[in-house]
C-alpha cells in the first residue's frame, strides 16, 4: 500500500526534509528547538481539523473542544492516577476520540451553519464546565508542573518526540485520506446527495471522519502538554478554534500539507511580531482580511494555481 | 508535482525560520536583561502599566548613575495579551533567546505558576509582581521564586484583622466563582473566625466572573439580613458591583467589605458615582502616607508618565529596588549569590521599609484598611479612616507555609 | 451544589425582570445579528467588536459633556450613528466584494475584522477601565416588594418593546424592508425587476450594525467598558440568532427571552453552574427544532 500513497520522488523529498529536521537540533539555538516542536503539536493539531474541513467539508467551528480535552485527558492522567506515563500517551486520544464521538452523533443530524453552531454550543459547554469544575480540573487557574521524563519533557527531547509522532500521525493521516474511506468522504464533501444516490450513509461517514479527526485532535493535544507542561481552559476556547480554522486557510486547505505550513507560519508570527509590537493582532487581523480578500485559496493557492478539486461553493 | 512544491515550500519555510536566528537578539555589549511578561491588552492593563513603568523609571535612575556592576540595565516587555500559551511562549522566548538575567510578571496567576514552575527548572529567579494566588509563595514556593505583591493569605488575614475590631457578628460571602474569589473569602473567613470566634456565616452567594447584572444577588443578600458582607470580587468584577452597589443602593443598606475597593484603579474610573462607606484593603495609596518618599515617589511618576500612580507602581518600584539592591551587594551577576542577598533584604519605598522575608520570599507588605469617602480636591473617591496593619502581623507562620509546602 | 433556599414570589419576580432587562440587549444586539446573517448571508463575528465600539464611543461623547443627562442622551443618538457610518464605510470598500463567497471564508474575514477592531479600539481609547455614568434621573433604584429594582433596568424594559416595534416596521410595513425580505429569499429574482440589491445590502448591513452601537451604548452605563467586552457577547447573540431563526427578528426576540430567562432563574435554582443553563436551552432547542424555532430566511 506504501507504493500506491508516494512516487519515489516524493519519498526522496520526503527523506531529505525529514533528515533536515532530525538535525536541526543540533546546530539550532533552544528557543529555536521548543518552537519547532511546539510548531509540530499545532501542525498536527490544524491536519487533523483539515481531515474534516477541508477533505470532508464540515463546518467544524470548535475544533480546539477536542484538542483541549486530550491535553486535560493527559494532565490528569499524569498528574492523579499515577499508572505509566506512555498509558496517558494512548488513552487521552482515544478520550477525544469518545468526546468527538458524543458530539458527533448530536451534530452531524445538521449540515452546514447549523452543525458549526450546534458544534459550538455543545463545545462552549464542555468548556464551561471545565473552568467550573475546579476541584478536578484546577478551573481557571489550569494544571502546572506536568511531570514529564527528560526525555520527553527536556527541549531536545520534546522536539524528538514530538517530530516522530506528528510524522507519524500525518502519515496515518494521509494514509486515511487516500483510502477507500477517504475518497467517499471527500465524495460527500464534493456531492452528499449523489452519495446518498449510491447508497452511502452520509452521516455514519460523517460520523467516523468527526471522531479520527478528533482522535488526532487529542494526540495533538499529549504533545502540547510535552512542549509546555501546562494546560488551562482556554486550550478549549472557541477563539482557539478560529484560529486553527485560519491556520488551515493560510496554508490552503485543499491540500494536504497546507495547514501544518499555515499553522507554522501563524506561530512565527505570533511569535516575532509579539516582540517588536503589541499590536500583533491588528496585524494578523489586516493580513488575514487581505488574504481573503485576493487569495481565496490560501497562500498555496498562489504557488500552484490550479488547486485540486475545489471546495463545492454554497447556494 | 503538487506535493514537490508542497515540499520545497517546507523547506523554505525551515530555512526563513532558521534565518530568523539572526534576528536581533538586542543590543551587543553586556547588560543586565530584566524581562516582564504581562498583559498589556485589556483591562488588566491598567494595573500592568503601572508595574513596568515604575520599574522603568527606577531603571532609568540606575542607568544614569552608571548601572550595575558596570552594566547598563535593559528592560525587555512581552504581552501575554492574558492567554497562558502565549505567555508561556513568551516567557520562553526571553528565557531561551534573550537570556534575561530575571524574569518578572503577570497579572494572571495561571501563568505565574506556570513561569514559576518554569523558573525552577531553568534556575532564573522570577519575581511575582501582581498575581494574588498565595499557592505562588505557598504551597507551589521555591528557591527561584519571589513575590513582591500581596496574595490572598495576606489579604485574607489583613481583612480579618480590621473585621475583626468591627462590630459585625452575622456574615455573608458573596464574591466571583474562580479560584481567586474563593481563595480571599476563605482568607478572610478563617481568619476572622480565629480572630473572633463568635461571627456566624448566614449564607454565600457566587456569580460568574464578568455577571452583567448583580441586582438578583444583591436582592438575595438584602433578604437575608446580615450585618456586614463580604464581597470577593476580582479586578474585573470590582468596578461593575461598586456601580451596581450604587445604583441599588446596597452600600446604604448594608455594611460591606471588598479587597482592592479603595485603590485608585477600582475608584478613578467611577468618579464621584462611586458609593460611600465601602470598607477596602490596599497595598498602597498615593496620598497615604504623606510622608517626604511617598509625596517624592508620587512627584516623580507624575512627572514621568502624567497619572498618579495606583498599587502596581509600588511593586514595580519595589522590585526594582530588590534586584538591583541584590546584585550590588552579591558583588557579582551570579544567581545563586544574588537570592542569597534578596533573601532577608530590606529596601525603602514609599510605604516604609519592606522586607523580604528569606523563609519563603514574601515581601512583608503592609496592608491599608479604609472606607471610601468623598473628599474635597478629587474628582473620585478616597479612602478614609486609614488604619495600617503592619507587613509582619498579615504573613502567614512559617509552619503554615512549610505545612502547605509538605516539607 | 448549593441551591437557593428561599425562593419566594417576589425574588423569583424581581428575578424574571432582571432577566427580562438583560434580553433587551440581548435582543438589539442579536437582531442586527440575525438581520445582517439572514437577509445577507454574512456571519458577522465582528458584531461584538462592534457593539464594543458603540459602548466606547458612548463613553467618549458622554464625558465630552461631562458625563451629564444631555451627554448620555446625545451619546445615545451619536454612538450608534458613528457605527453605522463606520459599517457603511467597511460595507462599501470590502464587505460588498464578498457577498457572493463561501460562509466559512465570510467567517475568517469577519473574524480578521473583529481582530482589527479590537486592537483599533484599544490604540484609539487605551487600555484603562472606563465608566459612564448614567443621567440622575435613572440612577438609583426603585422598590418592588422591598426589594431595590435600578431604574436604569426599567428604562431598558422599555426601550426593548420599543426598538423591535420599530424593526418590525421597518421590516414589515415599509418598502425597503419588504425588499429586504425578499432580497434574503431570493437576490437574483430581486436583481431581475431591476432593484439596485447592493444599495438594499448595503442598507441592511448598516441597520444590522447600528443596532450593535445601539446595544453598546445602552449597556455601557451598566457594565465596565473594556475589551474583551466584544468576545463576551458575539457568542451569545450568535446561538441567540440560530435558535430562533436565521433572518427573524421575532425569532432573536424569543431566543433572547429564553437566553436572558434561563440565566437569571438559573442563578436562583444553581448559582454555582447557571452559566450552564442558557447553553442547555440552546443545546436543546436545536436538538429538536435545529434551523431554530421560529422560520429563518435560509
Amino acid at each position: 500500500m506504501y507504493k500506491a500513497l508516494f512516487d519515489m520522488k516524493t519519498t526522496f523529498i520526503g527523506l531529505v526534509l525529514l533528515a533536515l529536521l532530525l538535525m536541526l537540533p543540533q546546530f539550532l539555538p533552544r528557543f529555536y528547538v521548543y518552537l519547532f516542536a511546539l510548531m509540530f503539536a499545532i501542525a498536527l493539531l490544524a491536519t487533523s481539523l483539515n481531515l474534516v474541513l477541508g477533505f470532508g467539508g464540515m463546518y467544524q467551528f470548535h475544533h480546539a473542544v477536542f484538542y483541549g480535552f486530550g491535553a486535560y485527558a493527559f494532565a490528569l492522567f499524569a498528574t492523579k492516577s499515577g499508572l505509566p506515563l506512555w498509558l496517558g500517551y494512548a488513552i487521552a486520544p482515544c478520550c477525544s476520540a469518545a468526546l468527538g464521538l458524543v458530539l458527533g452523533l448530536i451534530t452531524v443530524r445538521l449540515n452546514k451553519l447549523y452543525f458549526g453552531m450546534l458544534q459550538i454550543s455543545l463545545g462552549s459547554l464542555v468548556w464551561a464546565i471545565t473552568y467550573r469544575w475546579y476541584s478536578f480540573t484546577g478551573g481557571d487557574d489550569g494544571i502546572h508542573g506536568i511531570p514529564l521524563p527528560d526525555l520527553v519533557g527536556s527541549s531536545v527531547g520534546a522536539y524528538y518526540f514530538n517530530l516522530t509522532v506528528a510524522a507519524v500521525c500525518l502519515l496515518l493521516m494521509y494514509a486515511i485520506v487516500s483510502s477507500p474511506f477517504g475518497r467517499v468522504f471527500q465524495g460527500i464533501r464534493d456531492n452528499p446527495e449523489r452519495c446518498r444516490a449510491i447508497g452511502i450513509n452520509v452521516q455514519r461517514q460523517q460520523l467516523v471522519g468527526q471522531t479520527i479527526a478528533a482522535f488526532f485532535a487529542g494526540v495533538a493535544g499529549t504533545l502540547f502538554v510535552t512542549v509546555e507542561g501546562s494546560v488551562f481552559p482556554d486550550l478549549m476556547f472557541w477563539t482557539l478554534s478560529l484560529e486553527i480554522l485560519i491556520m488551515c486557510l493560510l496554508g490552503g486547505w485543499f491540500i494536504f500539507l497546507g495547514p501544518a505550513l499555515g499553522a507554522a507560519m501563524i506561530i512565527c508570527l505570533r511569535t516575532f511580531a509579539g516582540i517588536y509590537t503589541e499590536y500583533w493582532t491588528l496585524i494578523l487581523g489586516l493580513v488575514l482580511m487581505l488574504l481573503i480578500f485576493f487569495l481565496p485559496e490560501g497562500v498555496l493557492g498562489l504557488f500552484l494555481h490550479k488547486a485540486g478539486p475545489a471546495v463545492r461553493r454554497e447556494r | 508535482m503538487k506535493k514537490h512544491s508542497v515540499f520545497s515550500i517546507c523547506l523554505l519555510l525551515m530555512v526563513m525560520v532558521c534565518l530568523l536566528v539572526v534576528v536581533p537578539v538586542s543590543h551587543a555589549g553586556k547588560t543586565l536583561k530584566i524581562g516582564i511578561v504581562d498583559c498589556y491588552s485589556g483591562p488588566a492593563s491598567t494595573y500592568t502599566n503601572d508595574v513596568r513603568d515604575a520599574f522603568n523609571m527606577e531603571a532609568e535612575k540606575i542607568n544614569a548613575a552608571g548601572g550595575i556592576l558596570g552594566r547598563q540595565v535593559e528592560v525587555l516587555t512581552r504581552d501575554s495579551k492574558f492567554k497562558v500559551d502565549i505567555g508561556l511562549s513568551a516567557a520562553k522566548e526571553l528565557i531561551y533567546r534573550e537570556n534575561v538575567d530575571i524574569l518578572m510578571g503577570t497579572i494572571n496567576s495561571a501563568l505565574a505558576l506556570a513561569i514559576s514552575d518554569m523558573c525552577k527548572k531553568e534556575k532564573v529567579p522570577f519575581f511575582a509582581t501582581f498575581s494574588k494566588s498565595a499557592k505562588i509563595t505557598g504551597e507551589k514556593g521555591h528557591r527561584y521564586v519571589f513575590s513582591i505583591t500581596e496574595n490572598t493569605a495576606l489579604a485574607g488575614k489583613a481583612a480579618a484583622v480590621g473585621l475583626a475590631k468591627k462590630p459585625y457578628m452575622k456574615y455573608w460571602i458573596a464574591g466571583d466563582d474562580y479560584e481567586y474569589g474563593h481563595a480571599i473569602a476563605d482568607g478572610v473567613w478563617n481568619n476572622l473566625k480565629t480572630l473572633k470566634p463568635g461571627v456566624e456565616l448566614l449564607g454565600q452567594s457566587w456569580w460568574k466572573v464578568g455577571e452583567p447584572d448583580f441586582t438578583p444577588y444583591i436582592t438575595a443578600i438584602l433578604s437575608a439580613k446580615p450585618d456586614a458582607v463580604i464581597v470577593a470580587t476580582g479586578g474585573r468584577d470590582c468596578v461593575p458591583f461598586l456601580k451596581a452597589a450604587k445604583a441599588t443602593g446596597f452600600n446604604e443598606r448594608v455594611p460591606f467589605f471588598m479587597h482592592t475597593a479603595t485603590e485608585l484603579s477600582t475608584l478613578k474610573p467611577l468618579g464621584l458615582d462611586a458609593p460611600e462607606g465601602v470598607i477596602g484593603t490596599s497595598n498602597y495609596f498615593f496620598y497615604y502616607p504623606e510622608t517626604p518618599a511617598n509625596q517624592d515617589f508620587v512627584k516623580n511618576f507624575e512627572n514621568a508618565y502624567q497619572r498618579k500612580p495606583a498599587v502596581g507602581a509600588v511593586y514595580g518600584l519595589l522590585t526594582a529596588r530588590y534586584i538591583f539592591g541584590a546584585f550590588e551587594k552579591a558583588g557579582a551577576i551570579d544567581t545563586e549569590k544574588f537570592i542569597d542577598n534578596v533573601e532577608g533584604m530590606t529596601v525603602d519605598s514609599p510605604i516604609g521599609k519592606v522586607t523580604m522575608r528569606a523563609f519563603d520570599h514574601q515581601a512583608m507588605l503592609p496592608m491599608y484598611m479604609g472606607v471610601t469617602r468623598k473628599k474635597a480636591g478629587y474628582d473620585f473617591l478616597v479612602a478614609d479612616e486609614i488604619m495600617t496593619i503592619p507587613g509582619d502581623a498579615v504573613m502567614p507562620s512559617i509552619e503554615e507555609i512549610k505545612k502547605a509546602r509538605k516539607q | 451544589m448549593e441551591l437557593t433556599a428561599n425562593i419566594t414570589l417576589a425574588a423569583l419576580l424581581q428575578q424574571v425582570l432582571v432577566g427580562l432587562s438583560r434580553t433587551t440587549i440581548l435582543f438589539i444586539v442579536a437582531s442586527g445579528l440575525s438581520l445582517v446573517l439572514g437577509v445577507l448571508r454574512i456571519p458577522n463575528v465582528a458584531h461584538g467588536s462592534l457593539y464594543m465600539t458603540g459602548a466606547f464611543v458612548t463613553y467618549s461623547v458622554a464625558t465630552l459633556f461631562g458625563q451629564s443627562a444631555l451627554g448620555f442622551w446625545l451619546a445615545l443618538i451619536v454612538a450608534p450613528l458613528v457605527v453605522a457610518l463606520l459599517s457603511f464605510l467597511v460595507e462599501r470598500a470590502v464587505f460588498c466584494h464578498l457577498y457572493e463567497r463561501e460562509h466559512m471564508m465570510l467567517l475568517l474575514f469577519t473574524f480578521a475584522f473583529s481582530l482589527v477592531i479590537g486592537d483599533l479600539v484599544k490604540l484609539v481609547w487605551g487600555s484603562d477601565y472606563r465608566s459612564l455614568v448614567a443621567p440622575v434621573f435613572l440612577q438609583g433604584s426603585f422598590s418592588i416588594s422591598g426589594f431595590p429594582f435600578p431604574r436604569y433596568n426599567l428604562f431598558l424594559l422599555v426601550i426593548g418593546p420599543l426598538v423591535a416595534a420599530g424593526l418590525w416596521f421597518l421590516t414589515n410595513k415599509t418598502k425597503i424592508g419588504k425588499i429586504a425580505r425578499a432580497a434574503a429569499v431570493d437576490r437574483e429574482m430581486v436583481g431581475a425587476i431591476g432593484i439596485n440589491v447592493s444599495w438594499v445590502f448595503a442598507a441592511v448591513f448598516v441597520i444590522g450594525c447600528y443596532l450593535a452601537g445601539l446595544g453598546g451604548a445602552l449597556v455601557a452605563p451598566t457594565q465596565n467598558i473594556t475589551q474583551g467586552m466584544d468576545h463576551a457577547i458575539i457568542i451569545e447573540a450568535f446561538l441567540i440568532v440560530i435558535i430562533g431563526g436565521l433572518g427573524n427578528i421575532w425569532g432573536a426576540l424569543l431566543g433572547a427571552l429564553i437566553f436572558g430567562l434561563t440565566d437569571s432563574i438559573g442563578i436562583l435554582l444553581w448559582p454555582q453552574f447557571a452559566i450552564v443553563f442558557p447553553y442547555v436551552a440552546v443545546v436543546t432547542v436545536l436538538l429538536f427544532r435545529p434551523k431554530g424555532l421560529l422560520k429563518s430566511t435560509w
